[in-house]
């Protein structure tokens, strides 16, 4: 269990992390999901003690991270993939790292073969691809078996594979009752991963519940609907919270009302309708809904100078998809 | 790797028992991460060849000196005694025979200044300070466990290095009918002290490469110290007038000398004083680092 309020982080004048609370329960996945330079990092960070809040406060299963006796048992991180020295191998950095909880050299051997490390534990950890890195970023997290787990992009150049065992592995351990915490860029990798989500942009969080609320939830289903007589069923089916919008003649977009309510209306009022499409929403319509006006860096398509936007343009990028 | 994946992914075999953290447990794990670099181990057998090679040297240099001063004598007729070419070497004059032991000290000096200033330095540039500081999160017994364990090897290896440097080059100076042994006055003091000089430089260099975070930077600083300073002393002693001639002796490099020399020097700091002035230097950093260690962002 990670609890957090109001935490907030500024560096020098720039605001990272601005007074976010949020709880993240065990026995879950809960995914932490926002556009880079949300504050996504920072509050990982906070949360394991090594950055300091600028205000508020943060405690991992009822303590503050820095005051538990054993904090390898409590919470295993991957902060990030090469918190590694590049000269030592990935075999002495875990027996290191064991060593000062006085975890067992049997201990480091599990982490290695469950990671699939052993066949390079005892090469330089410096020579290891992007994904070899987070495998034993991941290993690190698991040595001490703990309690709450946090882990900062686990897939991030992983391949297909190792996605698919990093995902089953957050399972089992929330099956087992443990707190799993998981930040992703990846609304994708997310829908399928996480049971609850928390996001966040601007260091604001702007959601912070399950799933298949924020899919369903942030947009109200749509129906597409082409009729003969648009302008007739408009006049009928607008008002009371429902909203219709005519994009081309002959074509409605209806929010508010399901497929059936609209063709009973239609019926009712003998008005021809030829097409009626449900418009399901994804994740990822959802997630761009909610960080449209969050996304610090914008990509520019036409090439205007890097940097931050101000906030009121339109962001073209981040629509495309 | 891909037999592996699909098992069940934590077994709780090992991991059941539950262990808590410990200074003890911080200390071995500091220890393996020193040992367990392959640059580490080479760079000490080389240190203790280097300390002993170059402490021989300067003792064969100083044998020549006095090889020659006793063939002037023989060559103006009078028969040299051990007294007449030990009463030469007044103390202070850098010929003493005592701190033959301390000969190649400079080296490990700088060898042991730059080792430590890469134990923590080095954790920086390669992010290894985040695992470790998740791993010990109040920080300081961290810092703590890389000073102790940079002060024994260096003073073991230094001390060591030291006393086999004095062995080799006794027969030499018997040669010349000196009595010189460990009984000598000094000698024993002068191995001792020698590998806490470098002890002290080492915490030195572990504070500069905490504080700056960077190698480079902090072991030019810590050479800065310890070789740059000297010289710039040198300059300042020439200017006229009593005051500057005796300021030099404060700097830290000359506080650490004169703590391995022995007896007294006029209007000089005794060898205990010149000890007390070092440690004060290497808390000087030490503590500073200890407290930004501390309250930094990692």
């Amino acid at each position: 269990m990670i609890e957090a309020t109001d935490l907030a982080k500024a560096y020098g004048g720039k605001t990272a992390v601005a007074g976010v609370s949020f709880t993240v329960r065990a026995g879950q996945v809960t995914g932490f999901l926002g556009p880079n330079g949300a504050g996504k990092s920072t509050t990982m960070r906070m949360i394991m003690g090594l950055d300091r809040p600028t205000s508020g406060s943060v405690t991992v299963n009822g303590l503050p991270y820095a005051q538990h006796k054993a904090p390898l048992h409590e919470v295993g991180a991957l902060l990030d993939a090469k918190a590694v020295h590049t000269s030592r191998s990935a075999y002495n950095h875990l027996l290191a790292m064991a060593a000062t909880h006085g975890i067992p050299k049997a201990r480091v051997h599990e982490v290695i073969e469950m990671t699939g490390l052993e066949a390079v534990a005892k090469k330089k950890a410096g020579g290891f691809s992007l994904g070899m890195g987070q495998r034993l970023g991941i290993a690190a997290a698991l040595l001490g078996d703990p309690q709450t787990l946090i882990l900062d992009e686990p897939v991030n150049g992983l391949d297909p594979e190792g996605v698919l065992w990093v995902r089953n592995l957050v399972r089992y351990l929330a099956n087992q009752g443990k707190t799993v915490f998981l930040s992703s860029h990846l609304m994708s990798e997310m829908a399928q991963t996480a049971d609850h989500l928390i996001v966040i942009g601007r260091g604001r969080i702007i959601a912070d519940a399950p799933v298949k609320d924020i899919i369903a939830g942030t947009r109200q289903a749509k129906t597409l609907v082409r009729t003969d007589d648009a302008q007739f069923l408009q006049s009928l089916l607008a008002g009371n919270g429902i909203t219709v919008d005519q994009s081309e003649p002959e074509t409605l977009t209806v929010t508010g009302l399901d497929p059936r309510q609209i063709a009973q209306v239609a019926l009712d009022n003998s008005v021809l309708v030829y097409e009626l499409t449900p418009k399901v929403s994804s994740l990822e319509d959802a997630y761009f809904d909610l960080t449209k006006d969050e996304v610090e860096y914008h990509s520019h398509l036409a090439g205007g100078p890097a940097g931050t936007q101000p906030q009121a343009a339109p962001a073209p990028a981040t629509a495309g998809k | 790797m891909s037999t592996t994946i699909h098992n069940a992914p934590a077994s709780r075999s090992a991991a059941g028992a539950r262990h808590s953290l410990s200074f003890g447990g911080v200390l071995r794990s500091e220890w393996i991460k020193l040992f367990s670099l392959l640059s580490t181990r080479i760079l000490l057998v080389l240190t203790f060849a280097a300390i002993i090679g170059v402490g021989v040297l300067t003792a064969f240099v100083r044998y020549n000196i006095l090889d020659s001063m006793a063939a002037n004598a023989r060559a103006q007729g009078l028969e040299p005694s051990s007294d007449m070419l030990e009463q030469s070497m007044p103390p202070g004059s850098g010929l003493d025979l005592y701190n033959l032991p301390n000969a190649g000290l400079q080296i490990g000096i700088l060898i042991f200044g730059a080792l430590a200033v890469l134990f923590m330095a080095s954790e920086y540039a390669t992010g290894m300070i985040r695992s470790t500081m998740s791993a010990v999160p109040a920080r300081t017994p961290a810092f703590a466990a890389k000073a102790i364990i940079l002060a024994v090897v260096s003073y073991v290896i230094t001390t060591v290095a030291g006393a086999v440097t004095f062995l080799l080059s006794v027969p030499m100076f018997q040669g010349l009918g000196l009595d010189l042994s460990w009984s000598t006055d000094g000698v024993v003091y002068s191995v001792f002290t020698g590998g806490l000089y470098v002890a002290g430089v080492a915490l030195i260099g572990l504070s500069l490469g905490t504080l700056l975070r960077n190698s480079a930077g902090a072991i030019t600083v810590l050479v800065g110290i310890f070789f740059v300073i000297p010289i710039a002393a040198g300059f300042a002693s020439l200017i006229p007038g009593d005051f500057w001639k005796y300021v030099p002796q404060y700097i830290p490099s000359e506080a650490g000398g004169r703590f391995l020399a022995i007896g007294e020097i006029d209007a000089y700091i005794d060898p205990w004083q010149g000890g007390l002035l070092f440690l004060g230097y290497v808390l000087l950093f030490l503590v500073p680092a200890m407290i930004v260690l501390k309250n930094r962002d990692v």
